[in-house]
């Protein structure tokens, strides 16, 4: 599994593919990012349970693993760090590093561990966040990247909306109509208390 | 049929349960005095009959109108409290989260104000609440919003807590609203009505909550990065879409204290039917669609909306607002109704929604708005249904756990003096309004033309009586709350 990752985060890294990845700020944002995160995602299975023991230990509910990915998504979603990650080898660099293992792989970890009320309170927040980063997107008068063009900001505001929008009736869908175990969730459970 | 036991031993407060309780209900009495208080001397204002300096004035009003939602909205958040947990598992520690995020949001909101100087009022335009031309600084205007932000925040963190309870009951909130009985099937009887109003609260205020989340934080990133400009209607759209749900889910929360209580009151079951479950399903959706009616003035906003926005509110309040006073009545016709306290306070509450609801629906209609819009008509409206319907709700409820202290409702005689005191004082100023209204004077505005004084002066003379009464309710239930249940009489036994 780490040897895959590594591949992945390899392939995502070469110039072909960070040049195309990188050609857009919706690509860069909606593709690469979050293949990166996936990349951290998958290799949460290859942490040993010693070491998971370790970490659940500091990770009660889930909480400190949410808030590490939550906050390390604040700084990639910052335009000023989309345009450093294109000009800057160093900044790129912690790009590839840091999206894996502080966003993808602490979500895959605190996810179980989270019980509905912060999952809901995570999600409710990542849909609003679609909503305003879009908003600003969509309607500042200037080019937020120097890297890239206004129109392209603009499709990648659009694009937020639709994400948020989705993301939004997925979950109400899912709130009024679907079907959940909570029996199965131990650590659901065991947030109740 | 257990739901007419007067004091169910489901609903005893353990020693945690009563300490939340408590600081809930006797917060909110102490607060709702002092927002009166501020309402008082701002219709004194109106009036001629005291001179507030008019910057004072607006932030008197932004504090009264902040205030006087965020307390109705953390008081009827107990009412739901009380009653659904008894349905289904909710966790002590969400409640209380709630009580410290709205504390600590009101907290932001007074200093915002009083030493910020914050007088944009509680729903505001775009660009308000900042460019106040010099009258406050802009930080105020952010720290007034980052305390909604946390009061939204905590209310949050209460309905996702409340729906993970229905969840685990009921399978998913669909089912916890009834929507499988709308077309069929035998409804199930003991399906308790406060579970639905509870679903349906959770759904509607969660989009307003989401929507404020936004918005707010837009106004916010616009006073750090002031070359981004929010379109003024979006803007104006979403700050009325929260507000709006904000103030609605409170009338919606404090009913279930009419669903839970009459029934032991005129001792015959109000039982759930099928045109309950359609009013509350058909109200969820509605609620959530029916702000446009705030907004019918805007030209520039498209006929479509404004239309839907009027058809809207004649559907979003009527169906739940119909079956709960005629459930209600139907429930209390030759019942031998017990006249107590919580009693009198509950058919005080249908009346004073059944009232002001004819007022509101008149100004959703666009005819009429054409003129009503912006006067005092509308303060005249929701005055009434908050202050002689709501209110009175989360009153009976306080009343009613003061009665299981000591398994008797309370009925002394100064209660039997300040209910028809308050009901006096609170049609003379919610009539003085909607007279104002009739006579065109404008919301919103520190002093008025001579011509309208008179009406502002008898506002005035009725909210004293109002203030008078509320600080009696508030001494009252804050001693009979602390002083818990009466060793050997309470319903249930100490814990
Ligand atoms: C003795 C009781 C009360 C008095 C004297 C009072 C007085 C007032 C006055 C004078 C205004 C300004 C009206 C205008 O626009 O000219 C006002 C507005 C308002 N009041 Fe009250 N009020 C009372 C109770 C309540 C209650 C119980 C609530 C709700 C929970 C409430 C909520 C509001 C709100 C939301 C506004 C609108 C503020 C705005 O326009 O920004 N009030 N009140």
């Amino acid at each position: 599994m780490i040897a895959g990752s590594v591949a992945a985060s390899l392939v995502l890294a070469s110039p072909p593919a960070r040049g195309w990845l990188e050609s857009s700020m919706s690509a860069q944002m909606l593709l690469q990012l979050p293949l990166l995160a996936a990349i951290g995602v998958c290799s949460a299975s290859a942490i040993p349970a010693a070491v998971r023991g370790a970490l659940a230990r500091w990770d009660r509910w889930g909480i400190s693993g949410l808030l590490l990915a939550s906050m390390t998504s604040l700084v990639w979603m910052l335009p000023r760090a989309l345009d450093a990650a294109v000009d800057d080898v160093g900044v790129a660099a912690a790009k590839y590093a840091t999206v894996p293992l502080l966003i993808g792989l602490p979500l895959a970890l605190s996810w179980g561990r989270a019980g509905f009320v912060l999952r809901g309170v995570f999600l409710a927040e990542t849909i609003a966040t679609c909503f305003r980063l879009g908003w600003l997107y969509r309607v500042s008068p200037e080019r937020l990247c120097s890297n890239y063009l206004l129109d392209d900001q603009q499709r990648l505001g659009d694009w937020l909306m639709v994400i948020g929008a989705a993301l939004f009736l997925a979950l109400m869908g899912k709130l009024l109509l679907g079907r959940f175990d909570f029996r199965t969730d131990a650590q659901a459970q065991e947030g109740r208390h | 049929m257990a739901a007419l036991t007067m004091y169910p031993e489901s609903e005893r407060l353990s020693a945690g349960e009563r300490a939340a309780f408590n600081l809930y209900m006797i917060s909110a009495v102490i607060l709702f005095v002092l927002m009166m208080l501020l309402g008082v001397i701002m219709r004194m204002a109106q009036g001629t009959w005291l001179e507030v300096p008019p910057d004072l004035f607006y932030q008197f009003l932004s504090m009264h109108g902040a205030g006087m939602v965020g307390t109705m909205g953390m008081v009827t958040t107990a009412v739901m409290w009380f009653f659904l947990r008894k349905y289904v598992n909710l966790h002590l520690w969400a409640f209380v989260a709630n009580y410290v995020l709205f504390l600590l949001g009101a907290l932001c909101i007074i200093g915002a104000i009083f030493l910020g100087r914050y007088a944009g009022l509680w729903t505001f335009l775009y660009p308000l609440p900042t460019h106040s031309m010099g009258m406050w600084p802009n930080a105020s205007g952010a720290w007034f919003m980052i305390g909604y932000l946390l009061i939204g925040v905590g209310m949050l963190l209460f309905y996702l807590d409340a729906a993970a309870g229905l969840i685990r009951k009921y399978g998913n909130l669909g089912r916890s609203l009834g929507v499988q009985w709308l077309f069929g099937g035998t409804i199930d009887p003991e399906h308790p009505k406060a579970v639905v109003a509870s679903t349906m609260v959770i759904i509607a205020n969660s989009l307003g909550i989401l929507a404020g989340a936004v918005v707010l934080v837009m106004y916010l990133v616009g006073i750090a990065y002031p070359e981004f400009k929010l379109d003024p209607l979006v803007a104006k759209n979403l700050t009325y879409w929260f507000g709006h749900m904000y103030i609605n889910a409170t009338i919606y929360m404090g009913v279930i204290a009419v669903y839970e209580l009459l029934a032991r009151y005129s001792g015959r079951p109000y039982a759930i039917s099928r045109p309950f479950l359609w009013s509350w399903a058909a109200s969820t959706i509605f609620v959530i669609i029916v702000f446009p009616h705030h907004l019918l003035m805007d030209y520039a906003q498209p006929r479509w909306v404004s239309i839907t926005g009027q058809i809207i509110s004649y559907s979003a309040g009527f169906p739940v607002f119909l079956v709960t006073v005629w459930g209600a009545l139907a429930n209390i016709h030759r019942s031998g109704m017990r006249w107590t306290m919580p009693s009198r306070l509950l058919i005080l509450s249908m009346f004073g929604w059944a009232a002001g609801i004819l007022p509101a629906i008149l100004d959703g209609t666009i005819s009429i708005n054409r003129v009503m819009h912006n006067t005092q008509w509308v303060p005249g409206h929701f005055h009434f249904y908050l202050l002689l319907g709501v209110l009175p709700m989360a009153l009976a409820l306080m009343y009613h756990v003061m009665g299981s202290y000591r398994n008797q409702a309370p009925n002394s005689g100064a209660d039997r003096l300040g209910l028809p005191l308050y009901l006096l004082g609170g049609l003379v100023f919610t009539l003085a309004f909607l007279a104002a209204g009739h006579l065109s004077v404008a919301r919103r505005m520190s002093s008025h033309l001579p011509e309208w004084v008179f009406t502002d002066q008898m506002g005035a003379a009725g909210a004293i009586l109002v203030l008078l009464a509320m600080i009696y309710f508030a001494a009252r239930i804050s001693i009979g709350l602390l002083r818990g249940p009466v060793s050997g009489h309470a319903a249930h036994a100490a814990a």
